[in-house]
């Protein structure tokens, strides 16, 4: 049983995300030039601006071809991070006690993505809309708008980033360095984890998946 | 000791070869423009243009009053464009007035939307955003050298001076109280405006009539943006990654401890 996997995360998703990772890096970097007083001499005769601006076109395409070649898929990503249930609050309420210390009796079962996921999800979608429409603004509007306005915008897409990248150490941290997530940077990378890994971390997906499919697995999928 | 250049309205007969100095020292081409039927022209400050007079007819002044006011950047010391400004490119010169360093300018603009005054301009391309601003630079290479500004050396009715900016305020004030004498509603601009602009103005109307704004002000969200979001940036990433770093030690700790026990 321990040599066997579950596909968790298909080749486009992977691609998808990994291809957003990038953007989303150097979209920051660049960023941060105009940001830390330090960095600011990065930023001279505009590089830095070209640089963003086509990794901003990247992070406008990204999602939109994902949207056109896999539509459904695309929908049911949106719809499941916008719903949200009574699960959600109890793990959120045991959240603390697991991911310090490691004290799991009280994590409802988890689905595709669990509820840290889903919140991530929910911020990095609402953030790279923000994202976008306030740097469209700013892009394409700058001459058009008045001072108040673009100062309002440039607000805007500064407090997106403050949020996001808060939110992305802790996806980062959980992902790649939580003792405890063994295998949640591995699924990402090779699309597979472990079975014992999925019954652990997303029970009612591993039920959802296995349903008819392993009849010697009868017994009920343990919490989170 | 900070310089100025005190505008004496009453003296002006908008000749406008302060309009001409400006371009021919700072190497700036002319603009090619239509006729609006006024002697106004330019129509607009713009990156070649960084000085021009305005010839302004205030609506009540029955057709009888025609004032002349200077348009370029005011040189202020809460200035705007110097608090937003990422690279440091738009800085003040200890001589008081605010320098641009155009070598190490980004291009972003953000000094165009903070300038209380509608000064600064850009110059590039929208599409790429490879950019550079333009402004009055105070003519800091002539003022290094102890010249005038090329618009004061060239105005031939001294309705601009250029000096310490405190022996300017005191001849300003002495104007003031005597075009008061003679009657005339004179007041004095940019004395107090902003902490204090390195362009005073000797105004024989309301600065209203002059299109100038009154009690103008860095907008407050350049100081929220400026002063409470970046702040608050540096304190929300380092309290999650003060958080996540504490969680490691604690749930490391916690699997050491279940591997013992076991």
């Amino acid at each position: 049983m321990a040599h066997h996997e579950v596909e968790r995360f298909s080749a486009g998703a992977r691609l998808f995300h990994w291809t957003v990772t990038i953007t989303a890096i150097v979209l920051a970097i660049t960023g941060l030039f105009l940001w830390v007083p330090a960095f600011g001499s990065l930023a001279e005769d505009s590089y830095s601006r070209i640089i963003h601006r086509v990794a901003a076109v990247i992070l406008v395409a990204a999602p939109l071809l994902f949207f056109i070649s896999r539509p459904g898929r695309a929908l049911h990503f949106v719809k499941y991070i916008f719903t949200w249930g009574k699960d959600d609050i109890e793990w959120l309420k045991a959240a603390p006690d697991y991911y310090f210390g490691g004290d799991e009796k009280k994590m409802p079962p988890q689905g595709e993505m669990n509820t840290g996921q889903k919140l991530w999800s929910l911020v990095a979608f609402l953030s790279v809309i923000g994202f976008v429409v306030s740097g469209a603004i700013m892009w394409f509007a700058k001459a058009s708008i008045p001072a108040e306005l673009f100062l309002w915008v440039t607000i805007i897409h500064d407090l997106c980033f403050i949020v996001s990248a808060s939110m992305t150490l802790v996806h980062l941290y959980l992902g790649a360095i939580h003792p405890r997530m063994t295998e949640s940077l591995k699924s990402m990378l090779k699309g597979k984890v472990s079975v014992e890994y999925a019954k652990h971390h997303h029970g009612k997906w591993y039920a959802e998946i296995s349903k008819g499919k392993e009849t010697d697995n009868k017994q009920a999928p343990s919490t989170h | 000791m900070a310089k100025a250049i005190l505008f004496d309205s009453t003296k002006c007969t908008a000749c406008r070869g302060c309009q001409v100095a400006c371009k021919q020292w700072n190497n700036l081409e002319a603009e090619e423009t239509v006729n609006t039927g006024t002697y106004e022209n330019p129509p607009d400050l713009s990156s070649r243009t960084w000085l021009k007079m305005r010839f302004i007819e205030p609506p009540d002044g029955d057709g009888k009053v025609w004032l002349f006011s200077r348009r370029a950047c005011m040189h202020c010391t809460e200035a705007g464009c110097v608090k937003v400004c990422p690279t440091g490119a738009v800085y003040h010169h200890e001589e008081g007035f605010v320098a641009y360093n155009k070598d190490i300018c980004s291009g972003c603009g953000y000094c165009v939307d903070a300038c209380p005054f509608d000064v600064p301009r850009m110059v590039g391309s929208t599409l790429t955003g490879k950019k550079k601003m333009e402004k009055c630079v105070f003519c800091a290479d002539r003022v290094a050298n102890e010249e005038k500004p090329a618009c004061v050396k060239t105005c031939p009715t001294g309705a601009l001076i250029y000096g310490e900016r405190t022996e300017m305020v005191d001849l300003a004030e002495q104007r003031v109280s005597k075009l008061a004498a003679d009657g005339v509603d004179a007041q004095l601009y940019g004395k107090d405006e902003l902490d204090g602009l390195h362009v005073l103005y000797v105004l024989a109307h309301s600065p209203k009539d002059y299109k100038l704004p009154v009690n103008p002000e860095v907008s407050p969200s350049v100081t929220l943006w400026q002063d409470i979001l970046k702040v608050m940036g540096y304190a929300a990433v380092g309290a999650v990654a003060g958080g996540l770093l504490l969680n490691y030690m604690v749930a490391r700790a916690r699997m050491v401890k279940e591997k013992e026990g076991k």
